[in-house]
């Protein structure tokens, strides 16, 4: 097998490849990355048979082939690598040798017939949707999905493809973030719910591009994510994900649309007085003004107004300054519509889109 | 006297919170014979450490949190180290694991006196049952609100939707509001005072329609103040104050109406002064109506008195205008009966003093409308209520009244309010007595000028604008006006 490819290609696939590799997996072949060379595209897949990165780049191929190297080893010393074309042979013994500019290196790789084969994806219930729609959405929900991994049906994104649109759900608990994608022609009988890994879940917002479509793919406990050159391939999470529906307030009482980069700046300024350990800051939401505040002793306190057209009653509400900032932080529109019942029940956030952001309050001096 | 602390303040300072077995409860079924709600003696016996903790936790948490995340819970299992709740489905552990587990464990801390370990059970059947069993209680429900209130002794009509609100009674409504809603946290007692047939028992049976309704398995317990003096005669004589005191002190909510009648009755007062503090004490609401403020009952000994004024008063007053045209239209469209707008008018225009009585009027002009099948004037209505008008119109306000009224006031003599002396500490509450005068009878300026020392028509002008112009200004003088008015039309 022989190719020549930039090494600025060879090092973006390897970086992508790469993260699907599992640095303490027990399995040598799980270490290392598929290569295949073929016409003009380079192959380059890495698994830990849980999550699969498979994605081409473009090359040259002088003898189609395959083998596998090591995936960590390769990708840093690629990276570290001049920017020129860098010519790769791999002899019988799964030996390659890269030369670059007055660089030669050999690394010892093993036999592709070790690699573990794909799932199949044949006769697998298939979604389009435009690359944009969902990584948007994805941004939107990413940020509430649980940690916690004793809540193991919490740690991923929650994929409802029913009715004619994509609802994606992220909870952990003490807020939950769903966003939606609309106008998807969805069949009845081919209607799927199903919850994405954390992992897969980062990686697809990085492998989704702004243009162009993706295809989802859904077998037996598997999904797959086909964005074009790169395709992503996870397991999914098991069990039943909780009915969110419940957490969404169904009356509110008061709402008020407040500038987002106002408010998140606001927000971040005041937040910086806290320790992390009581973390909260208070809105104060009265007549056409909106303050935000926090106090934090022996560190002190601070105050900000904003101009808000509230005319509602008088509401305090306190929140985990990080928590109420993430959605600031990754929507796009100028301003964000905020609806509360009282002080003690949970936030609302919207815009105008399908988006809804709810947020349970922080009970502040034991009340 | 040392203040206990407050109603409101979190459960682990409450004093002596009862803790009650199951089995106690169960033998206190006699008690609750008349106020029972619950059905086989099997279920209330496991369901108790669940009531009691359920009303614990819709303290703690506020009615929308509780009925959003525990009012579909169950009880699956509890012993001395953990308690086990069944729940819908996997997000009720979720949310409630991530936000309310510190409240869980201070209600349970108050109920059983010590903390459990927390653990879930996803209820398949929960969700489902209670959505198949939703359509058999719909079914139900006409007949259990025909009957509860009758097991409580309340009125099915008398409800909040039925209150009209208006200036008079916003208050007390506001109030009645509150506490039926969150009981024995907000206003412990609540003390509801007014003048005949201006909606003290109305709010009463409201508040105890409210929480019957609400809160599953509460025992409401309404009296009149004259049948706890009469069970109390009773008790006595058949040696029987222990079920006495049971029936009472086991309430949740205890609503006594007609306070007042306990004046002079030394014995009861006493034996209610024992009930009122044990349900205090043990975070039971109370709420007592009377036709006076606490501190002008006569013959009410002063402890209960202090008692009464510890929590909130809330005065209902006479409906304004607006208010009892609004009423009559409410009313009229209960019975189902249509009117001309200006009967309407002319009933709310000259019955002032008591809803009751505009009621009446109401239903004898709705009642002579649809036997007669004759249109109503104004006059056929005048002639069809001359009693109640009569009696009504002993209520008109003569500027001596008005005078003597506001000489105490002020504490000036009622020989200034005639005198030509004209030092402002005299001159203006003569000013103030002037147009007072003009406004609530309906004599001519020539008329109150006389009556005033023989003033001329153009002195009373002035002070009228005078007082005007103050009133507009001066929030403290609007009020006295206000206080004035409200007690010569009383």
């Amino acid at each position: 097998m022989k190719f020549t490819i930039s090494q600025e290609a060879f090092a973006d696939g390897l970086t992508n490849a790469v993260s699907a590799v599992n640095p303490r997996s027990t399995l040598p072949i799980l270490s290392n990355v598929l290569l295949q060379a073929s016409g003009d595209t380079l192959t380059l897949t890495a698994t830990d048979l849980d999550f699969t990165v498979r994605t081409t780049v473009l090359a040259k191929t002088g003898k189609q082939g395959s083998t596998t190297l090591p995936a960590k080893r390769l990708s840093t010393l690629v990276k570290d690598l001049p920017k020129t074309e860098i010519d790769v042979e791999v002899d019988a013994k799964s030996a390659a040798t890269l030369r670059s500019g007055a660089g030669v290196y050999k690394i010892f790789g093993l036999p592709e017939a070790e690699f573990p084969g794909l799932p199949a994806f044949d006769g697998a219930v298939e979604f389009k949707l435009k690359s944009s729609d969902l990584k948007d959405a994805l941004r939107k929900t990413h940020y509430a999905i649980s940690l916690d991994e004793t809540r193991y049906v919490l740690n991923g994104i929650f994929f409802s493809f029913k009715g004619d649109k994509l609802t994606l759900v992220a909870t952990d608990g003490r807020r939950l973030a769903l966003a939606e994608v609309n106008d998807l022609e969805i069949p009845k009988s081919q209607e799927r719910e199903f919850i994405v890994r954390t992992k897969a879940i980062q990686e697809l917002m990085r492998a989704l591009k702004d243009d162009g479509d993706v295809v989802v793919r859904l077998a037996q406990n598997m999904v797959q994510f086909d964005c074009g050159p790169t395709t992503l391939i996870s397991k999914l999470v098991e069990g039943n994900y909780p009915n969110y529906v419940q957490v969404i307030p169904t009356k509110v009482n008061e709402r008020v649309t407040v500038e987002r980069e106002a408010l998140l700046n606001a927000v971040r300024r005041v937040s910086l007085l806290n320790t992390e350990k009581t973390a909260s800051v208070r809105l104060s939401f009265g007549k056409g003004n909106l303050d935000i505040s926090c106090n934090t002793p022996e560190v002190g306190e601070a105050r900000e107004a904003l101009a808000v057209p509230y005319k509602g009653k008088e509401i305090s509400i306190a929140f985990n300054p990080e928590f109420l900032m993430a959605p600031l932080r990754y929507l796009s529109e100028d301003e964000v519509h905020i609806e509360l019942i009282d002080d003690i029940s949970p936030g609302v956030m919207k815009i105008n889109a399908p988006f809804v952001y709810v947020l349970m309050p922080m009970r502040v001096g034991g009340a | 006297m040392p203040r206990p602390a407050s109603p409101s303040s979190s459960p682990s300072t409450t004093l002596s919170r009862p803790r009650r077995s199951s089995r106690s409860v169960a033998a206190s079924a006699p008690v609750s014979a008349k106020t029972k709600v619950n059905n086989s003696p099997a279920s209330e016996e496991s369901e108790s450490p669940w009531t009691q903790i359920s009303s614990a936790l819709r303290d703690e948490l506020g009615e929308g949190v509780f009925d959003r995340w525990f009012s579909t819970s169950r009880l699956a299992a509890l012993d001395s180290k953990s308690l086990t709740l069944a729940v819908p489905n996997s997000i009720y552990q979720v949310w409630i694991e991530s936000n309310y587990a510190a409240q869980v464990q201070a209600a349970l801390l108050s109920v059983l006196g010590s903390k459990r370990k927390l653990n879930f059970v996803v209820d398949g059947s929960a969700s489902s049952s209670r959505a198949t069993a939703e359509p058999v209680a719909t079914a139900n429900e006409p007949e259990a609100d025909e009957v509860r209130p009758d097991a409580h002794g309340l009125n099915p009509r008398y409800v909040f939707d039925s209150f009209v609100v208006g200036t008079n009674s916003e208050f007390a409504h506001a109030a009645s509001l509150a506490v039926a809603k969150s009981p024995s946290r907000t206003y412990n007692p609540l003390f509801i005072h007014g003048g005949v047939g201006l909606g003290k028992t109305h709010l009463l049976h409201a508040i105890g329609h409210h929480i019957a309704r609400s809160k599953r398995g509460a025992k409401v317990a309404y009296v009149r103040s004259e049948t706890f003096t009469n069970d109390f005669i009773q008790a006595i004589q058949t040696n029987s104050l222990v079920k006495f005191r049971k029936r009472y002190r086991q309430a949740d909510v205890l609503l006594i109406d007609d306070i007042q009648f306990l004046a002079g009755k030394e014995r009861s007062q006493e034996e209610f002064f024992h009930t009122f503090n044990s349900l205090f004490e043990g975070r039971k609401q109370i709420v007592l109506s009377s036709d006076q403020p606490p501190s002008e009952i006569a013959q009410l000994e002063q402890r209960l008195v202090s008692r009464f004024e510890w929590g909130l008063t809330a005065e209902l007053q006479p409906p304004d205008m607006e208010t009892r045209l609004a009423i009559l239209r409410k009313k009229a469209d209960g019975l189902k009966v249509t009117l001309p707008d200006h009967v309407f008018d002319y009933l709310a225009h000259r019955i002032k003093s008591n809803v009751r009585r505009l009621e009446g009027a109401l239903l004898r002009v709705a009642s002579f409308a649809s036997l007669s099948g004759r249109p109503l004037s104004d006059e056929s209505v005048e002639h069809l209520l001359r009693d109640i008008l009569q009696e009504e119109a002993r209520r008109t306000v003569n500027i001596d009244q008005v005078q003597r009224k506001v000489a105490e006031h002020y504490d000036v003599r009622l020989a200034d309010m005639t005198s030509k002396r004209r030092p402002a500490n005299i001159a203006f509450p003569r000013q103030v007595a002037m147009f007072i005068s003009r406004r609530l009878t309906k004599c001519s300026l020539q008329d109150i000028g006389e009556a005033f020392g023989g003033k001329d028509h153009g002195t009373v002008i002035h002070a009228c604008k005078t007082v005007q112009n103050r009133m507009d200004k001066e929030e403290s003088l609007r009020q006295v006006v206000k206080f004035l008015e409200a007690s010569l039309q009383r």
